[in-house]
C-alpha cells in the first residue's frame, strides 16, 4: 500500500522548503523537493530602477549572502558600463566576499549542521549541551561579521560598496584590528576541519557534475565557468549554456547546464580550483579521498577547509590594503549607456550569476539572477531519490532524518524563487 | 523559573531578521539558556504543533495563503506578537511596486505564463492581525532585538523610539548629504535608531527603517524637488521599503 511521508518544514536551512517521500510498501517511489519560499519577484521589481538602485535592492534577495549578491550586482553594472574600479575598491570588495564565506561556513557548520553530529535539536540545545563548541563556531562567525561591520558598514545588506567605488576607505588601524581578529581564529579553523570530517551515515550517492568559476588573479568575478569533464564557457555566454527548464504540470524551473544537473559550492570549488593557501593544501591532501571525485557527502569537510582558506586569503588582502597606504584608491564616475552586463562570483554556496540590461539613461530594462541553490536544485533532488532508494528497508523516521541531513550537506539557501521539482 | 517560550519565524522575507538573532554571537548562548526556543525552524528541528508561546517574533511581509495561515497560527498561540523588521512592519522590498504594477503581471514576468503561484501584493502583518510590538530595520539592529528579549524576560516591553535618522546623524557630526552635498537622502523622514550607519559611511539614507512618526513628508518632498530631483525618482526611492506614503499637501 502506498504512503506519503512529509518533511515540512525543512529545518536548520535558510528559507522555506519541504520534502515529500512517496513509498509503495517499503520502496521509495518518488521524492518531491518543494522549495516553497514565498516569491518576491526581484527580477520584475528591478525593471525601471536605476543602475545605482539595483545593487541596493537585489542584495535583499538573501541575508546570508547579501554581500556577494551586492558585489556581483555591482560587477554586472560595471560590466555593462565598462567601468574599471581602483585596486583598493577591488581588494575591499574581495575582502568582504571572503568575510561572507567565513560567516556562512561558520554558521552552517556550527549552528545548523553540528546539532546533527551531536544528536540535538538545534542551537538551543547546543547552547546547553555543548556551549564551548558552539562558542568556538560563533567566534569564527564573529570574525566574519566584523569584516562586514567594519568594511561593509553593516553585518547584513552592506552599505559601503557602490557602483564605481566605495563610500569610505577603510583605515589602517581598523584593518590591523581585523587582522588580529582573523589570526585569532586560525586555530579554530583547524579544529573545524577535524570535527567536520565525521563520516555521514548514508549510502553512496551519484557522482556530482561539478561546476565552478575558473581561478582568476583579480576580483572574484572570474571570467569562465569550468566543469569537471573539461568543458568551460565564458560567463557572458551563460544564457546559451544554462537553461531553466519548465517541467509540465508543475512549477518546476530547473537550471541545467550542458544537459546535466550541476553541483556548485565548496566541494566543486576544491575539485576545480587549485587550493593556494598554505595550510589549506595540507588539509586537502589529507582529506582528498573524501572530497575529490566524491559525492556531496564531502561538501561539509570541504567547507571546513574553505574556512581556513577564506581566513588566509582575507589576511593577504588586508596586508595588501595596508601596504597600499593612501595609494591605489579613488572612485570612478559612472557614465550610463545602453547595454548588458553580466558577472559571476563564487558565493559561499557556489556560482552566482547576475545579468542586467540598461537603457541609455542607466534604467534597468531586464534582470536575471541565477542563484547557487537553483543550480544545485536538480542535483539535490536526484540525490534525495538515490538516498531514498538506497535506504528502502529503513523506517520513515530514519529515512527522513537521513534526508534532512543530506539537504544540509548542500547548505541550501532557499532564496526568492519558488521551484517545485518532481522526480 | 520557567523559561519564556519563543517562536521565531519568517514569512515573505530574506531570513535576515532571524539571522540577526544568530548574529548576536556574544549573547546567543545566554539567550538559548534563558529562553525556550520552541519553534524556530531556521535553527531548531522538531517542534510541537500544539505549542503555545510567550512571544512570537515574526519577520516578513504577508503575500501567500501559507503566510496567512502561519501568521494566524502564531497569533493564536502566542501571548505577544512582535513584527520583526521592515517587511513585517511596512511591507519592505517585496512590496515596493505595490502601487505601480499588478501582482499577476510581476508573477508572469518571472515565472512565465505557466506559473501558477498563489500570491497577492505583499502587505504588512498589521493588516491581518494585531501586533503588540515592532522592531524595524532592514536588517534590524541587534540591540533592538536584545532589548526586546530583555524586556520579555522582565515581563514588559521596551520603550518606543520616535526620532529621525538625522538626530543621530547630526550628533555624529556627519557631513549632511542632503543639505551640503545635495544628494537624495531620506534621513529626515526615516525612523532613527541605527546610529545613522549609512550617512556615516558617506552613503545616503535609503529609508530601510520606514517612516518616523509625524514625518514631514511634504517638506522632504519639497526639499528634494527644489534640489532638482525628479518626482518619479523620489517616489521610487521612497517606496523601496514602504509603498504607502502620505505626501500631504504635495499630493
Amino acid at each position: 500500500m502506498g504512503s506519503v511521508v512529509e518533511i515540512n518544514p525543512l529545518t536548520r536551512v535558510e528559507g522555506h522548503g519541504s520534502v515529500k517521500v512517496y513509498r509503495e510498501g517499503s520502496r521509495v517511489e518518488r521524492v518531491d523537493l518543494c522549495l516553497t519560499e514565498s516569491p518576491r519577484l526581484f527580477e520584475a521589481l528591478l525593471i525601471g530602477k536605476s543602475y545605482a538602485e539595483v545593487p541596493e535592492i537585489i542584495c535583499r534577495i538573501c541575508s546570508l549572502c547579501s554581500t556577494v549578491h551586492k558585489v556581483t550586482a555591482l560587477l554586472a553594472v560595471e560590466d555593462a558600463f565598462q567601468v574599471e574600479v581602483s585596486e583598493v575598491t577591488a581588494l575591499t570588495r574581495e575582502l568582504m566576499v571572503q568575510g561572507g564565506q567565513i560567516q556562512d561556513h561558520a554558521l552552517h557548520l556550527y549552528c545548523l549542521l553540528l546539532p546533527d553530529l551531536l544528536g540535538v535539536r538545534g542551537v538551543g540545545e547546543l547552547a546547553l549541551k555543548a556551549p564551548e563548541l558552539l562558542k568556538t563556531g560563533l567566534a569564527m562567525r564573529k570574525a566574519g561579521n566584523m569584516i562586514q561591520e567594519t568594511v561593509g558598514g553593516r553585518i547584513i545588506h552592506p552599505v559601503n560598496i557602490i557602483p564605481g567605488g566605495l563610500g569610505r576607505r577603510i583605515g589602517k588601524e581598523q584593518l590591523l584590528l581585523l587582522r588580529s581578529e582573523l589570526e585569532a581564529i586560525l586555530p579554530s579553523c583547524k579544529e573545524a576541519f577535524r570535527l567536520f570530517r565525521t563520516p555521514f551515515p548514508f549510502p553512496e550517492l551519484p557522482k556530482p557534475h561539478c561546476m565552478a568559476l575558473a581561478p582568476s588573479a583579480a576580483v572574484p568575478a572570474a571570467r569562465r565557468l569550468v566543469f569537471c569533464d573539461g568543458h568551460s564557457f565564458p560567463v557572458s555566454d551563460y544564457r546559451d549554456e544554462i537553461c531553466e527548464e519548465v517541467i509540465p504540470h508543475s512549477h518546476a524551473k530547473r537550471a541545467r547546464v550542458l544537459g546535466a544537473d550541476p553541483t556548485v559550492g565548496a566541494l566543486a570549488r576544491l575539485t576545480l580550483q587549485p587550493c593556494p593557501a598554505a595550510g589549506a593544501d595540507e588539509m586537502l591532501r589529507s582529506a582528498r579521498e573524501e572530497i575529490i571525485g566524491k559525492d556531496i557527502r564531502g561538501n561539509n569537510v570541504a567547507q571546513a577547509i574553505e574556512l581556513w582558506q577564506a581566513v588566509a586569503r582575507a589576511l593577504e588582502l588586508i596586508d595588501r590594503l595596508v601596504e597600499l597606504g593612501a595609494k591605489g584608491g579613488g572612485n570612478v564616475k559612472i557614465l550610463p549607456r545602453r547595454g548588458r552586463g553580466s558577472a559571476a562570483c563564487e558565493a559561499p554556496r557556489g556560482v552566482l550569476i547576475h545579468s542586467y540590461d540598461f537603457d541609455q539613461e542607466g534604467i534597468c530594462t531586464g534582470a536575471d539572477v541565477i542563484t547557487p541553490t537553483s543550480l544545485n536544485q536538480g542535483a539535490l533532488a536526484r540525490d534525495l531519490l538515490a538516498l531514498g532508494r538506497g535506504m528502502d528497508a529503513e523506517d520513515d523516521l530514519r529515512l527522513t532524518t537521513a534526508m534532512e541531513r543530506l539537504v544540509r550537506c548542500y547548505d541550501p539557501c532557499i532564496s526568492c524563487s519558488v521551484h517545485l521539482l518532481r522526480l | 523559573m520557567t523559561r519564556p517560550k519563543l517562536a521565531i519565524a519568517g514569512l515573505t522575507a530574506c531570513s535576515g531578521c532571524q539571522l540577526t538573532l544568530l548574529n548576536c554571537e556574544d549573547q546567543l548562548v545566554d539567550v538559548a539558556r534563558l529562553f525556550d526556543l520552541v519553534y524556530f525552524p531556521m535553527g531548531e528541528s522538531g517542534s510541537d504543533p500544539d505549542a503555545v508561546f510567550d512571544a512570537a517574533i515574526v519577520e516578513g511581509a504577508v503575500s501567500t495563503p501559507a503566510d496567512v495561515e502561519l501568521l494566524f497560527g502564531l497569533r493564536n498561540a502566542s501571548h505577544l506578537l512582535v513584527a520583526f523588521g521592515t517587511c513585517a512592519l511596512w511591507g519592505g522590498v517585496a512590496a515596493m511596486n505595490n502601487k505601480v504594477s499588478g501582482r499577476d503581471e510581476l508573477v508572469r514576468q518571472v515565472y512565465g505564463d505557466s506559473g501558477r503561484i498563489e500570491s497577492f501584493p505583499p502587505s504588512p502583518m498589521g493588516n491581518f492581525v494585531s501586533i503588540d510590538f515592532a522592531i524595524t530595520g532592514c536588517p534590524p539592529e541587534k540591540h533592538d532585538l536584545l532589548a526586546l528579549l530583555a524586556a520579555v524576560l522582565a515581563g514588559t516591553l521596551p520603550p518606543l523610539q520616535s526620532y529621525p535618522v538625522c538626530t543621530e546623524c547630526r550628533s555624529r557630526e556627519n557631513l549632511c548629504l542632503l543639505l551640503e552635498k545635495g544628494e537624495l537622502c531620506l534621513g529626515p523622514i526615516i525612523q532613527g535608531g541605527c546610529n545613522a550607519r549609512c550617512p556615516a559611511t558617506g552613503i545616503v539614507c535609503e529609508g530601510c527603517r520606514g517612516p518616523v512618526r509625524e514625518a514631514n513628508v511634504a517638506q522632504e518632498l519639497e526639499l528634494l524637488l527644489e534640489r532638482g530631483f525628479d518626482r518619479k525618482e523620489i517616489e521610487r526611492r521612497m517606496s523601496r521599503f514602504t509603498p504607502e506614503w502620505d505626501y500631504g499637501k504635495r499630493r
